[in-house]
């Protein structure tokens, strides 16, 4: 996608003009309407119920932050981030339950804040040795790699051998009040929703960052054409790496914060489903985009949820419809996959950008 | 050496299923250029109606015969619905489609067949074994494989000595030129996937009467990448000789290996084995090397 028209009548004098984030008062403004309305109005007008759902609409761009960079603007699809999720839920558990923090870490409420960075870094090499084959092959053998990773991620190593530590054999499970940020007690939806708001938004802006910088243009260049982009003397293997390893970093901060959110984590929070969930997030809100990332993030949570929201009145009639409501999900992505794909390849990000461009150059499109 | 004697014929035998998944597989590649991800819910679909027929009453070869009949109604829908307005789009878009497919046709079967497993009731195959020399095979191994050969000979006449079966063959070999004798492309990406549909569903029909059926047939129906990818993704020969090495590989790492690592050997030692393979051999045994120009 191109970039957005500045609306008539706007120039720039200089560089810093043209380089800065927000290029007009009135885009300025409108972040800060943005940012109130995070901060202040959705927690303040909204009840545990709408928040959790805006929390696992900020897990679902935490998420999917990391396949977009994959997918979207490095051109290595994956199919198995779950497993990256998996790993950075896994080791910021071990390490919040298990870990012999010294007594001033846990006062201080420093062990899960650490406990996510080394989640997140740990998470990064796992996804790296899986990307390790993009050196080789690319396209379809490469999702097949990654395929790969979640089953032995998951359904393998995290199964049958990391759920045995503690000897429970299944779930750890996260008692209320165990997990702490600083003086405050993550034990509500609205202290989870400002973690997660937070972290997103760092997550965003440092990833968007990255991606104006150097480390940015090459992963577009490799994404467009590797064969030329080795040739204007790209280190290839190089930036893929760092692209896995990046993405597999957002992950990993994706699964740690997550945990808050639960009270067992198990290996069924991440099936290869929801691998595959991220990647629909992506293409229904449009591959290559940051935007798309939020955006599809969104319309997917709320649509899910809409839908069962209007399964519930029927299932007075119908009582098996809310058992089968998990299938009927699953048909439900599925069916809006093939539909996105096919009338609307764009996703929604496209379409949001030929609003801006409507309403910038409004009244002279031409 | 009898239990050797035993998980190799075990595993080649259950590898035949497999083979004859993955010529289906390779079909679609073939003809159509399609990666197709949805093969275990092909599978799923074709075994679950195999197997309500037979619950009411239909004798065993009628209810496959007609799911053969449902599949490839249903593989030539899903392609003129879905797939043909692909054609020209980039890869992952398509790969992406089949596995909206694959959701959508899993979706569909859990709600009509819900998740408990199901077995062939009356069983379709004696559970006496067969001693064939020192060696004892369940006769269900012995006939799935059986029946597996047979299908695969019949797939490999039809594209040897039909009309339709050589034009699939030209389309797959050239498509340009196959269009400029005037074979319908359209057509053969229809009957690709019909045949598809069929080869899976007797594939997940066969694999259903081993262990009974529920949705975790279609994971076995995963397992045909793997053995695409050790065969060649565009060598049909190479897909049966990958489906029965997968069949011969998971029985063995089921038989040594599942006491050192107790748990799901058996069933991510093919995708273990297939990353690292990829690493060494990214086009399989007989699959062709493309060659890349900017």
């Amino acid at each position: 996608m191109s970039t957005t028209f500045l609306p008539c009548g706007v120039y720039h004098e200089n560089y810093k003009q043209d380089h800065a984030w927000w290029q007009t008062k009135f885009i300025k403004s409108k972040m800060f309407l943005l940012f109130i309305t995070l901060f202040f109005i959705i927690p303040w007008l909204s009840d545990s119920y709408s928040l959790s759902i805006c929390n696992q609409i900020g897990y679902t761009i935490l998420g999917a932050l990391g396949v977009q960079l994959l997918i979207g603007f490095c051109g290595q699809v994956t199919l198995g981030h779950a497993a990256f999720l998996a790993v950075g839920a896994y080791v910021s558990t071990l390490l919040t339950l298990e870990f012999p923090w010294p007594a001033v870490f846990v006062d201080l409420g420093l062990a899960y804040p650490l406990s996510i960075l080394i989640a997140a870094i740990t998470a990064g090499l796992w996804c790296v040795i899986f990307g390790l084959p993009s050196a080789r092959v690319k396209g379809f053998y490469l999702i097949l790699t990654s395929m790969a990773a979640q089953f032995i991620t998951v359904d393998f190593i995290i199964t049958q051998y990391i759920s045995q530590i503690g000897g429970r054999g299944q779930a750890f499970s996260l008692p209320l009040g165990t997990i702490k940020v600083g003086p405050w007690v993550i034990d509500s939806d609205i202290k989870i929703y400002y973690m997660m708001i937070v972290l997103t938004i760092i997550c965003v802006v440092g990833v968007v960052n990255l991606l104006r910088s150097r480390v940015g243009r090459a992963w577009v260049a490799i994404r467009d054409n590797d064969i030329s982009a080795e040739v204007m003397g790209i280190d290839i293997i190089k930036y893929k790496l760092l692209a896995f390893f990046v993405a597999g970093f957002i992950g990993g901060i994706a699964g740690a914060v997550w945990i808050s959110n639960l009270a067992a984590i198990s290996p069924e929070h991440f099936p290869w489903f929801w691998s595959l969930w991220l990647v629909g997030v992506i293409l229904i809100g449009g591959v290559g985009s940051i935007h798309g990332t939020i955006f599809g993030s969104i319309f997917m949570v709320i649509v899910m949820e809409a839908l069962q929201m209007a399964v519930i009145p029927l299932a007075d009639s119908y009582p098996k419809l809310l058992i089968d409501f998990l299938f009927i999900k699953e048909a439900a992505f599925g069916l809006a996959i093939c539909v996105f794909l096919i009338f609307e390849p764009n996703g929604l990000a496209y379409r949001w950008w030929q609003a801006k461009n409507y309403f910038n150059l409004w009244p002279f499109s031409y | 050496m009898e239990l050797f004697f035993m998980t190799l014929t075990t595993g080649i035998m259950v590898g035949g299923i497999y083979a004859l998944v993955a010529l289906g597989w390779v079909l679609i590649y073939k003809c159509s250029g399609v990666l197709n991800l949805a093969m275990g819910e092909l599978t799923l679909i074709g075994a679950y109606v195999s197997l309500s027929f037979y619950s009411m009453g239909v004798p065993f070869l009628l209810a496959l015969l007609i799911s053969l009949v449902i599949g490839f109604i249903l593989g030539i829908l899903t392609e003129r619905i879905f797939l043909d307005r692909l054609i020209g789009e980039p890869v992952l878009t398509v790969i992406m489609v089949t596995v909206g497919l694959s959701f959508f046709f899993k979706g569909i079967v859990e709600l009509i067949w819900s998740t408990d497993t199901k077995v062939f009731d009356p069983p379709v195959f004696s559970i006496e074994p067969v001693r064939l020399g020192p060696i004892i095979v369940g006769q269900i191994y012995l006939w799935s494989f059986l029946a597996a050969i047979v299908l695969l000979i019949v797939f490999v006449c039809f594209f040897k000595y039909t009309r339709w079966g050589l034009a699939m063959q030209a389309t797959a070999d050239d498509e340009m030129a196959a269009l400029s004798i005037g074979i319908s492309a359209r057509f053969v990406y229809a009957a690709a996937w019909a045949i598809a549909f069929m080869a899976a569903g007797v594939g997940g029909t066969l694999l259903g009467n081993i262990n009974g059926l529920n949705i975790s047939v279609g994971y076995l129906g995963l397992l045909v990448l793997p053995a695409v990818v050790l065969g060649g993704l565009n060598s049909v020969p190479g897909a049966i000789v990958g489906g029965i090495a997968i069949g011969i590989m998971q029985n063995f790492c089921g038989a040594y290996l599942d006491q050192y690592f107790p748990g799901g050997v058996k069933e991510i030692a093919p995708f273990a084995f297939m990353a690292v393979f990829l690493l060494f051999k990214p086009h399989g045994l007989w699959g062709w090397e493309r060659i890349e120009r900017v």
